[in-house]
């Protein structure tokens, strides 16, 4: 099991045009934000000397999530392409449980995530810092860490119950390509949240990817906000919270950091278990 | 001798395409197999499902005592499989496939280091077992697949079309190494191929056709029974040698001043020879090839 996950993530790395497509709506976010997006929100802020801090911030917490997400997705395409090209028929005529190599893909899976994660932590840290803003705090780092590592699961559940419908190198491609379009707008990070009609804000606080968006921007944002909207009203920067998606509301209620990682873990344990039964079946086909 | 494979009235069929019909044969131990038989005959799916990779519809299959469908992890770790496309990874150095794919036979750390020495040892692929597999040449690859089934040191080797799409130095190459195997390990050897020069070095052949069964035999009997000899007479005295062919009853045709007559048997040479002696230029006999045979049984040529 760890041989193949390893194998997995070796292959991974090698594969430069894998890893850059695994990250492509993440290139096209940055791309975006340096270009225009970012110039064009912080031109609204009142106190321009930090309104950057606190734009880089927004934004490097969205794509730390969306990061887990399609790298995900990425690294399930070694899977697909073991089928594809026949190589799982060597592993078949070899000795080894059925139930250990699925375990393989997914722990490789999970690791990609994780590592991909973490590296777009320590570049967004690194773009904040030279943009002129502070590094996060110990305490901070170890909850964007743990945010990461849930994301991660979450995500590698989600999309394991998917590739259980996808066969061919075609559909997966089709598959990546719509995450890759899709997921920039379904956590709020190409147009904020507060800036959508209700039925997409909707989608957006179901979609789970979003609240772990949600939760790094709590934590990425804390500092940045407190000085950046020193003196500001209470009422409005709850307002502009909302708007960019920070916290989210149902009506009038706020959803807690509590509420957030508790339906995050529950998506990840209930996709988990969906994914599990899933392999079980086939194993009696 | 021993019966290391024994398959019996096996059926395998992909929706309305009867792939594999109903087929018996058995492999003796220590033997050189081909099995021989134009693309799309059901050689691929009967070895798929040999080493485990396919369920059949129907039929039993016993390889070395071990029942498959029942014992199949032990059938895996018994046998080695080199399929016919190249299935290591390309992105990875040859020896760190080996290294991965040793994972699998439960070895500890010591032992799959060693397998791996072994196995490289045996084919002889040090020179390029820390490249990339991506990177090597056509031959090289096959060769590292070959060390790849070796890698947990097989009572049988499952060989299909090893060598297609290799030229010709590489394929003798391949082939020699398969020899050494097979001679010097007393390995079981199972090859399925469309070339008839293989097939005519294996110690038993059984030719498969549209998924039946179509003639089994050693190379030497099927040429035996499946194809005829030619003579080739050629005469001092032309007018006598044809007066005599003919008052002898011999059906003959000619192509130039050679008289060419089809013979059942080799051995049927003899009293033409032994009646002309006196009369004869020379003469020349040409034997049934594997490839005559192979028309003679299926009816068709094989293409590549």
């Amino acid at each position: 099991m760890i041989a193949l996950a390893s194998r997995n993530i070796k292959l991974f790395f090698r594969d430069k045009a894998m890893v850059f497509f695994s990250l492509l709506s993440v290139f096209i976010i940055i791309g975006l934000y340096v270009l225009f997006l970012g110039n064009v929100w912080t031109s609204e802020f009142p106190n321009q000397e930090y309104a950057k801090f606190i734009m880089n911030s927004w934004i490097m917490a969205g794509l730390i999530s969306i990061t887990g997400f399609t790298t995900a997705v990425g690294a399930f395409g070694i899977m697909i392409q073991d089928r594809e090209l026949n190589i799982e028929k060597d592993f078949l005529s070899a000795p080894v449980k059925r139930s250990s190599l699925a375990a393989g893909y997914l722990l490789s899976a999970y690791g990609i995530s994780v590592i991909m994660s973490l590296i777009a932590f320590i570049l967004g840290e690194i773009f904040i810092l030279a943009e002129g803003g502070e590094l996060l705090g110990i305490v901070a780092i170890f909850k964007i860490i743990g945010i990461i590592l849930i994301n991660s699961f979450m995500s590698v559940s989600i999309i394991q119950v998917i590739i259980g419908f996808i066969h061919t190198g075609n559909a997966f491609s089709a598959f990546s390509t719509i995450v890759g379009t899709l997921i920039g707008f379904l956590t709020g990070i190409y147009l904020p949240i507060g800036q959508l009609p209700t039925g997409v804000q909707t989608l957006i606080r179901i979609f789970p990817v979003s609240h772990s968006a949600s939760l790094a921007r709590q934590i990425f944002m804390d500092v940045p906000l407190k000085i950046g909207f020193n003196g500001v009203p209470e009422a409005a920067v709850n307002g502009f919270k909302e708007l960019m998606g920070v916290t989210f509301f149902i009506g009038s209620k706020e959803i807690t950091p509590w509420m957030s990682l508790c339906y995050m873990l529950l998506i990840g344990a209930l996709f988990f278990a969906i994914a599990v039964m899933n392999l079980s079946k086939r194993k009696l086909e | 001798m021993t019966k290391i494979i024994e398959v019996d009235k096996l059926s395998k069929s992909y929706g309305p395409v009867k792939a594999v019909q109903d087929i018996s044969f058995y492999v003796e131990k220590g033997d050189l197999f081909a099995f021989l038989g134009p693309n799309g005959a059901g050689k691929s799916t009967t070895i798929d499902i040999i080493t485990t990779v396919l369920m059949p519809d129907k039929g039993t299959v016993i390889v070395d005592g071990l029942v498959l469908g029942n014992e199949d992890d032990k059938i895996r770790s018994s046998i080695g499989v080199v399929y016919q496309d190249n299935l290591l990874d390309r992105l990875l150095t040859v020896e760190e496939n080996l290294f991965f794919r040793a994972g699998f036979y439960g070895f500890n750390k010591d032992r799959i280091r060693e397998s791996v020495k072994n196995a490289i040892l045996t084919t002889g692929i040090q020179d390029y077992a820390k490249q990339r597999y991506g990177k090597i040449s056509g031959g090289q690859r096959r060769r590292a697949d070959i060390t790849r089934a070796l890698i947990n040191t097989p009572q049988i080797l499952f060989l299909d079309e090893p060598t297609t799409g290799l030229d010709p130095q590489t394929r003798k190459n391949l082939w020699e190494v398969i020899r050494k195997l097979q001679r010097d390990r007393e390995m079981t050897i199972f090859l399925t191929t469309h070339y008839m020069e293989e097939a005519a070095e294996a110690d038993y052949v059984v030719v498969i056709d549209e998924g039946k069964i179509a003639a089994r035999g050693t190379p030497f009997e099927l040429k035996e029974k499946y194809t005829s000899d030619l003579l080739k007479l050629s005469f001092k005295d032309e007018i006598k040698g044809l007066s005599d062919l003919a008052d002898w009853g011999i059906t003959y045709t000619k192509a130039g001043d050679q008289f060419i007559i089809r013979l059942p048997h080799t051995t049927d040479a003899l009293p033409i020879l032994d009646r002309c002696r006196e009369n004869l230029n020379g003469f020349e006999v040409l034997n049934g090839t594997m490839d005559d045979a192979f028309i003679g049984i299926t009816g068709k040529e094989i293409r590549e």
